[in-house]
């Protein structure tokens, strides 16, 4: 493959932005994300390509390294940082469709709960890897869910709760949702969330971590 | 009934810089930029608040029910669990608590994780949550220091949502204290606000044991603090 893509790769792996970043370490006055995006789009590389070989390889290393505790938040913050600064420079491509995502995932945490690091590492990860996210905050309500579900027609759901308290209303959303829109697919995740509340709730899927619903995504 | 409240300057708190620094990844060696200045940055900040508070109060119409798991207070129910019952045993009275590392730090992190600069957020955020717990070891210590005058021990301190003791306790808890006590209030599903809070209760007693906090009692099998933290 192209060894720009490579690099690129790897600039999203380790969370390197720009030739101004300083980090990482081992990085440092090279180019970063930034750089090697305009560099390669400039270069005739196709942008979809970009996505698929740049950027998605990066960010699942990301993922599987955080789910191995190998890396922590803040290294994958760093990743996300790189990677939407290379989104940047693709977004009118997708906007042409001269490039395309692999679907859409519409993401909140729960009606009550205000926690939003976990579900907002969730939403860079599954972006990363390929998919257009919808982002709708904080305490949502299931018809803001719904309404979504509306506008997105086939989008995945993602619902994030950090508290047992909130976490119940999980299962009013979800059933909620199905109501709405049968055939949608929910997937679940937070601290105290399991796989056991995923089956009693009706939801479809659980994952511990962003890596996980990532490769559910993949699989569908 | 003792109640108090304390208003914490950071320089009165210890907060352990490598615990912070492992929990942002980086448990061995000095943190890479950006991180250092980053970490410098929210703690110089920090030195500033003036809003970091805690309280407790202590009451003594209290009992520990072993059999159904059960902390009977000011004619309340607290459904603690097992775990924290057997903690509290032979107390003779309990201090209830509410600390907070204040409205700042816990909007600042929020602004920045959500806008800006996610990354300077996260590091706000582990510093407010460091603050928080601060202000429980030194709110805890002052309550030692003064229950030891008249011969009493304490325990560690516990809080709903640990050990199967359920977060919608806190409900009950927070009845115990006057409205918005530390800047503190609670929504309906029981969540603090400012987010960088914790609550809880510490037992008293001439024979309670104070037991090191250690993460076999708790049941969060995959939490990031099981490495990194020391309780
Ligand atoms: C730091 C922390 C605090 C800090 C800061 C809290 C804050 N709101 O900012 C402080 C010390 C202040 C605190 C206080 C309390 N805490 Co606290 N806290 C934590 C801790 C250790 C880490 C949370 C965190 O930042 N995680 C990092 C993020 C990135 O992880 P995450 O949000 O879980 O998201 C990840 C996954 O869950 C998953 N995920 C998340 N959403 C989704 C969605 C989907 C679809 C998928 C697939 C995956 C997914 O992917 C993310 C990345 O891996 C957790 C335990 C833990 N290790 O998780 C307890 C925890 C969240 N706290 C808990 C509790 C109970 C409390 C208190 C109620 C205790 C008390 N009485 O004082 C208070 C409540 C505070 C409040 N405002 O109401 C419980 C909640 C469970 C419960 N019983 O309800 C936990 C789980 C600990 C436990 N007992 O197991 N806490």
């Amino acid at each position: 493959m192209n060894e720009l893509l490579g690099k690129l790769a790897a600039c999203i792996e380790f969370g390197k932005v720009n030739l101004a970043s300083p980090y990482p370490p081992h990085m440092k006055d090279q180019e970063g994300a930034d750089e090697i995006t305009r560099r390669a789009l400039d270069g005739g590389v196709d942008p979809q390509d970009i996505l698929y070989f740049g950027l998605m390889p990066g960010m699942e290393r990301v993922g599987i390294k955080f789910r191995e505790n190998r890396v922590f938040v803040p290294q994958v913050l760093m990743s996300a940082r790189a990677m939407s600064t290379a989104m940047l420079h693709l977004k009118p491509y997708f906007l042409s469709g001269a490039a395309r995502q692999k679907g859409t995932y519409i993401i909140g945490t729960v009606l009550g709960d205000l926690h939003d690091i976990g579900k907002n590492l969730v939403a860079m990860m599954v972006e990363g890897n390929g998919y257009k996210v919808v982002d709708l905050g904080t305490d949502v309500n299931s018809e803001k869910f719904i309404a979504a579900i509306k506008e997105n027609t086939g989008a995945v759901v993602g619902l994030s709760a950090l508290l047992t308290t909130t976490m119940v209303n999980m299962q009013h959303i979800t059933s909620e949702i199905k109501k709405a829109v049968p055939e949608t697919l929910v997937t679940i995740g937070g601290a105290p969330v399991n796989h056991d509340f995923c089956k009693k709730i009706g939801a479809d899927f659980y994952a511990p971590d962003p890596q996980g619903v990532v490769e559910f995504l993949n699989k569908k | 009934m003792m109640n108090r409240e304390f208003n914490f300057r950071l320089d009165e708190l210890v907060i352990d810089q490598q615990e912070v620094a492992a929990v942002l990844g980086y448990d061995e060696g000095p943190l890479p930029e950006p991180f250092d200045s980053y970490l410098e940055q929210a703690m110089d900040e920090s030195f500033g608040l003036t809003d970091i508070r805690a309280a407790y109060r202590i009451v003594d119409d209290i009992m520990v029910n072993e059999k159904e798991h059960l902390l009977m207070a000011c004619g309340l129910a607290f459904k603690v669990g097992k775990t924290v019952c057997g903690e509290l045993k032979g107390s003779q009275r309990l201090a209830f608590f509410i600390c907070s590392a204040g409205k700042t730090i816990s909007e600042k992190a929020e602004k920045l994780l959500k806008g800006e600069d996610p990354v300077l957020g996260y590091v706000y955020n582990v510093v407010g949550n460091a603050i928080a717990e601060a202000a429980g070891n030194r709110m805890q210590l002052f309550l030692k220091q003064a229950m030891e005058k008249s011969g009493d021990l304490i325990t560690n301190r516990y809080s709903p949502g640990y050990c199967h003791w359920n977060v919608a306790d806190q409900h009950k808890l927070f009845s115990l204290f006057p409205d918005s006590t530390c800047g503190v209030s609670l929504t309906s599903s029981a969540l603090m606000q400012p987010v960088k809070s914790i609550s809880g209760v510490i037992g008293i007693g001439r024979n309670v044991k104070y037991r090191a906090y250690p993460c076999e009692l708790c049941s969060a099998a995959n939490c990031i603090y099981r490495r990194t933290m020391h309780h």
